[in-house]
């Protein structure tokens, strides 16, 4: 599609474009101060590694911002992982094939989308709550399942995957592209991502203006819960075992990608891109951190101080574009 | 109080008295725009001086000068003989100017007599004084008249509550001088009345009051004097017994009454909808038909029943009994997505709570309802998200920097415009407007009255409810009165007299039977 085909975003979208041009630019100047202070940084492998690291939270950071969109927010994320993963070793190591156990965890990530959304909507219960509920019962319901330990799985086909690369890329940043490309079609290019957008600025108006604002939050959940349990898959893969207790506070680390990316947390500002960047800028200040031999306790307290300067200035910035 | 100031420089037109606060050449310039040029008034103590104007007259300029919010380009204010500087809303606050906003800017999560100390609170020892604090303001309350518990959650009040609240809070504070900025907005014809006593009440105790409206009938129940003011420029001030509504309404458009209702006539065709005894919350037993190139008017009080009888037939909320038909044929409407694909189209009542999505930008907002349509193979058209927006920015000349623009940075009469235009590529049948134009200025009302005309040609049916009975009784085919949640009668264009419709609309009293139409 032309660009002239979609101007009616124009400003906003340029504007978008040159939020994500400087986070874009952030990522350039860490990985290019990293390459001086450090010798290790710059090699391929070390480069394959932090997209690996950094993938993940990428993907989980997109759904997350579709519901962040609406004025809600998904805590549940992190533990959706974990189960998936368990979920996805069971079903292999019972026998079925990969991409049918692949399939049922997907379904399952969807189902509990679907459950929040009918916490929200038919209950009335605030996203925060129902999504932390899911939190704290699904690692308890995993940890039922396993007994509290890990399940193997016997598969070296499903771990090749996330270790191996195409064309030079590692699989794993594919499936970020696989995931991206389709969200940023629809988050600004259908008509779904508008009714997001309204929804989160004003449910009302959006109600009474013909929006199905029920099937709306529904829709935003359960792609957050599908982008959970695909990410589930891929840890299983990379891990190569399931664990209930794997991925804990990683819904931190994809609502902080999301903020980082511009997102707003009272809803109707977003994009897709900015929370991809602001996963990787996230990744990288860890893999920075190793390579620099910081303290890792010391690295948690450098990622909350950079996430309050980066979201401080580009709220600057913001207001001073008025 | 001042002592009777006397005038050495020419003074703006009126005898020496007991002048409280005078303006001389104030000014107001923004980079552009020139918000307001030089003024000179003079406020008397005790009196109610109403300043009326369009949306962008200057009003909240001057305003926003006289409480210390922004600073003055050039001008003096003397107050009670003084030059002053109104610096700070500080400043003003301490010399006893005070304002009571439209909206009410107050905690609803605290009690009444936790909002009414609120920055001032009786502490003692560190600990606040919570009982004795509740004692001052159930006594308060209590002398102006209000049948309010001071103990209850702000919140639990309605609307016009809480502006009667907000109201005594100004009175508690030594107040000179009280501006209240569209008071009555958002309030009951009952609640009006209230604060109205209130108003009165302070006057009597010499406060001088400003009072800002779009409702010519408030300004002549109320004022002792009214200001005008068009683009920024002061027009002049008349004493309200030697004015009337044509006169001031020229000098604040420069145009007559008849010319802002306009009506063409148009042939009326077949029925679009009817409602057949329907009943739900807020309203029962109703019955009524709007046809082809009519337009038919709900008048009543807020309350009485007509917001909640065009969201059920919207199908906002159930219906408890009666029938429905569109184009002749029995509907169940079930949700405003039921409502919207027959053909219907709500303007509602609140622009900011339901009509708009204000941080999101004009062409978002004006596309809403019809990006299904204008999707094709699951992806939008661009063209035509464009095409659409620009066409209703250009043809409801929606004063806007552009469709990227957010809804928020419009003002309130261009932000109608976008409630109603949303719906104008909709291909509706059948448009609901609740309350067009509250807080809209006469200019832009005209506007809105032409685009019901150009609705009307195409064969589109109009709801029109309204609480200003100009406006339904100069514009309605078919005018239906509600009180109570029943419709109560129906007249013709103009086979009735304005005194007849309202004594129905109020009839307190008299309690009829229910249920004729």
């Amino acid at each position: 599609m032309s660009t002239e085909a979609i101007p009616a975003e124009k400003p906003k979208r340029n504007y978008n474009a040159l939020f994500g041009l400087t986070l874009l630019a952030l990522l350039v100047l860490l990985w290019v101060l990293l390459s001086f202070s450090t010798s290790s940084f710059a090699t391929a492998n070390n480069i394959s590694n932090l997209l690996r690291q950094g993938s993940m939270i990428a993907i989980l950071a997109v759904g997350q911002t579709f519901v962040i969109i609406t004025g809600g927010i998904d805590l549940s994320v992190g533990a959706v992982v974990g189960f998936a993963t368990v979920t996805t070793a069971m079903l292999i190591n019972s026998g079925l094939p990969v991409f049918v156990a692949i399939l049922i965890t997907l379904l399952i990530g969807v189902a509990i989308g679907l459950f929040h959304g009918f916490g929200i909507v038919k209950m009335g219960l605030p996203p925060f709550i129902i999504t932390l509920a899911t939190l704290t019962s699904l690692r308890g319901i995993g940890l039922l399942m396993t007994n509290g330990n890990s399940i193997s799985i016997n598969n070296d086909a499903f771990q090749e995957f996330s270790r191996g690369s195409f064309v030079g890329v590692p699989n794993l940043f594919w499936m970020v592209i696989l995931v991206g490309v389709p969200a940023y079609i629809f988050l600004h290019h259908t008509r779904w991502g508008r009714y997001l957008f309204s929804v989160g600025s004003n449910a009302e108006a959006a109600r009474l203006s013909g929006v199905n604002v029920q099937r709306t939050i529904y829709m935003a959940y359960t792609l957050s819960g599908l982008c959970a349990a695909f990410v589930g898959v891929l840890l299983a893969s990379r891990i190569g075992i399931g664990n209930p207790t794997q991925a804990e506070g990683w819904e931190l680390q994809a609502i902080a990608s999301s903020v980082i990316g511009g997102t707003s947390l009272f809803g109707a500002v977003g994009s897709v891109h900015g929370p991809l960047l602001g996963a990787f800028i996230l990744a990288t200040i860890n893999n920075g951190a190793n390579l620099l031999n910081v303290n890792a306790f010391w690295q948690r307290v450098i990622t909350g101080v950079l996430i309050i300067v980066i979201v401080y200035f580009d709220g600057l910035r913001r207001r001073g574009s008025k | 109080m001042t002592s009777a100031t006397q005038h050495q420089h020419p003074a703006p037109e009126l005898e020496p008295g007991k002048v409280i606060l005078e303006l001389r050449g104030l000014e107001k310039k923004y980079p552009g725009t020139h918000a307001l040029k030089p003024v000179n008034l003079a406020f008397r103590a005790g009196e109610i001086h109403a300043i009326v104007g369009e949306n962008g007259a200057g009003k909240s300029t001057l305003i926003k000068l006289l409480t210390g919010v922004m600073p003055r380009t050039s001008g003096d204010v003397i107050w009670e003989g003084e030059p002053v500087a109104l610096a700070t809303p500080h400043e003003a606050m301490a010399l006893g100017i005070n304002a009571v906003h439209q909206e009410v800017v107050l905690c609803r999560h605290l009690t009444v007599a936790a909002n009414m100390f609120l920055g001032e609170e009786n502490v003692r020892y560190g600990l606040l004084q919570q009982r004795a604090m509740v004692r001052d303001a159930q006594k308060i309350i209590n002398d102006l008249g209000f049948n309010l518990p001071a103990h209850a959650m702000l919140g639990d009040l309605t609307i016009g509550q809480q502006q009667l609240i907000a109201a005594a809070r100004a009175t508690v504070r030594g107040t000179k001088f009280l501006i209240f900025d569209e008071p009555t907005a958002y309030l009951t014809r009952k609640e009006a009345d209230q604060l109205f006593a209130l108003i009165r009440r302070l006057k009597a105790d010499g406060v001088t009051i400003i009072y800002i409206s779009h409702r010519m009938e408030e300004v002549f129940e109320l004022a002792d004097r009214v200001s005008v003011l068009r683009d920024g420029t002061y027009v002049g001030t008349r004493n309200i017994k030697e004015t009337d509504e044509a006169e001031l309404v020229r000098l604040m458009i420069n145009r007559t009454i008849e010319q802002i209702y306009h009506k063409d006539e148009f042939p009326i065709g077949k029925t679009i909808l009817e409602a057949r005894q329907l009943s739900g919350k807020g309203f029962e037993n109703v019955s009524m038909t709007v046809r082809e190139g009519e337009i038919v008017g709900l008048y009543g009080l807020i309350g009485a029943g007509r917001s909640e009888f065009v969201t059920t037939l919207y199908g906002r909320h159930a219906k408890s009994s009666g029938t429905v038909l569109w184009d002749g044929k029995e509907v169940h409407i079930r949700s405003e997505h039921d409502a919207i694909k027959l053909g219907m189209a709500l303007a509602p009542e609140s622009r900011r709570d339901q009509g708009l999505c204000l941080n999101l930008p004009v062409g978002l907002n004006l596309n809403l309802p019809i990006y299904k349509r204008i999707s094709k193979n699951l992806l939008i058209s661009g063209g035509e998200e464009t095409k659409h927006a620009e066409q209703q920015i250009a043809g409801l000349r929606i004063k806007t920097a552009g469709r990227h623009a957010l809804a928020s940075s419009l003002s309130g009469g261009n932000q109608q415009k976008i409630v109603i235009g949303k719906w104008l590529n909709h291909g509706a049948k059948l448009f609901i407007f609740d309350e067009p134009t509250v807080g809209v200025d006469v200019g832009t009302k005209a506007e809105i009255y032409r685009l019901f005309s150009t609705l009307l040609s195409q064969g589109a049916g109009i709801i029109l409810i309204s609480s200003y009975l100009p406006e339904v009784y100069e514009l309605a085919d078919t005018l239906h009165v509600f009180r109570r949640g029943k419709l109560v009668a129906t007249h013709g264009f103009h086979t009735a007299s304005h005194e007849d419709i309202l004594t129905q609309a109020l009839a307190e009293k008299q309690e009829k039977p229910g249920g004729q139409p």
